[in-house]
């Protein structure tokens, strides 16, 4: 299809909007929250979220791929993947400390330090900061393979990020998985899809649209190695 | 970007100037437990949303071991006495409750090192400040629109640049 990418992204819009909609217009403030409209962050928080997740696990499968076969569309998947995981964790965390803000209300960096999982999706974060700054540098086989290596520690900070709030100290709600799931009102659960699908979308055409650029960057850069 | 840094900056830091009093000045009751020489100060209002302090004095040659404050619905501390202190204090977060209350009970409990147990009341009211969360509503929704439309900008005059070479 033609314009694929451009569909995903305006498809994300749209859901995205439709997500503001019902949100802030259709439900009224939340029953049961301290912070009743701060909770309407919880229809894009979570699936920021899990966007971040998905990115990072992209970038997992991406560098096992590169390391096993030097395949060069892996390495472009896992850089890339890598930004998008950079700017929905930054959504997700500083939305997730806005939230918190109103409804937990105390000092913001103890609750970093001492809930376990914030700590380590803030550490998941800066681990993939770290792999974005050291891929500034021109792409060398051998950055390339430190890089991929970099990038597999997201096969322990990833399930150590998402298992951090049922298995360690800390107040962060867990739903997925658990007895709250089913007891998840359904309005709340369209919202979330909503909110998650949205999202999705918008991942999906950015994630397209960054690896065209990549391979654009490295086609030139081949031509220029060619002439020299 | 730097400006819109600051500017989040500003708006999660604001709210911790308003830190939470833990001194007994800032107590508005104080209950004394004449046969036991304990005295207790606390706040009468149970603000949801910010932590709630008791702040206790130990009775002199202390010879409790545990001391246990319960609400009506279950939600419980214990907490053990340290003979090292003069004063103590306990805390219940800010959404230990939801709903408003008048004259909710609150059960303490001590425990003697001989196990002989001994307790009392007191009533707080268990207030709901009205909703002052939209500031941060739109501060976290400021979050998705920005980070989004700060990436594609940059994707984008990255395209428009590899597209012209």
């Amino acid at each position: 299809m033609k314009h694929e990418r451009e569909a995903f992204g305006f498809l994300g819009f749209l859901l995205i909007l439709g997500t503001l909609y019902f949100a802030l217009i259709e439900t009224g403030p939340a029953k049961f929250f301290t912070a009743p409209n701060a909770q309407k962050l919880f229809y894009l928080h979570v699936p920021s979220g899990l966007i971040t997740y998905l990115a990072f696990l992209m970038v997992v499968g991406g560098s096992m791929v590169f390391l096993y076969n030097g395949s060069e569309y892996a390495d472009n998947l896992a850089k890339s993947s890598t930004e998008l995981g950079i700017v929905f964790g930054f959504m997700s965390l500083a939305s997730g400390t806005f939230w918190m803000k109103a409804e937990w209300g105390g000092d913001i960096v103890n609750r970093f330090l001492t809930d376990m999982r914030l700590a380590t999706t803030l550490a998941m974060w800066l681990l993939y900061i770290a792999y974005f700054v050291y891929r500034r540098q021109p792409d060398t086989l051998q950055v390339k393979k430190n890089a991929a290596i970099l990038g597999l520690s997201g096969m322990l900070m990833v399930p150590l990020s998402y298992l951090s709030s049922r298995y360690l100290r800390s107040h962060h709600p867990v739903i997925v998985g658990t007895e709250d799931q089913g007891s998840l009102d359904p309005s709340l659960r369209f919202g979330l899809y909503l909110g998650l699908f949205g999202f999705l979308f918008i991942f999906i055409f950015l994630l397209k649209f960054r690896m065209v650029i990549e391979e654009m960057e490295r086609n030139i850069l081949k031509s220029k190695m060619e002439k020299i | 970007m730097r400006l819109l840094a600051l500017f989040l900056t500003i708006l999660l830091f604001s709210g911790s100037s308003l830190a939470e009093c833990r001194n007994k000045d800032c107590m508005t009751a104080q209950f004394e437990l004449e046969t036991m020489g304990h005295t207790f100060h606390y706040d009468e209002v149970f603000n949801i949303g910010t932590n709630w302090y008791i702040i206790f004095d130990y009775p002199e040659n202390n010879t409790n071991k545990t001391i246990t404050f319960e609400f009506y619905n279950g939600i419980s501390k214990v907490h053990e006495y340290d003979n090292d202190l003069v004063t103590d204090s306990i805390s219940f977060s800010g959404s230990t409750f939801n709903e408003e209350k008048l004259n909710l009970v609150l059960n303490i409990t001590i425990t003697s090192e001989d196990n002989s147990t001994s307790d009392f009341n007191l009533k707080i009211d268990i207030n709901k400040p009205p909703a002052d969360d939209l500031f941060y509503l739109w501060g976290g929704m400021t979050v998705f629109w920005t980070a989004i439309g700060a990436y594609v900008l940059y994707i984008s005059s990255k395209f428009t640049k590899l597209r012209d070479k």
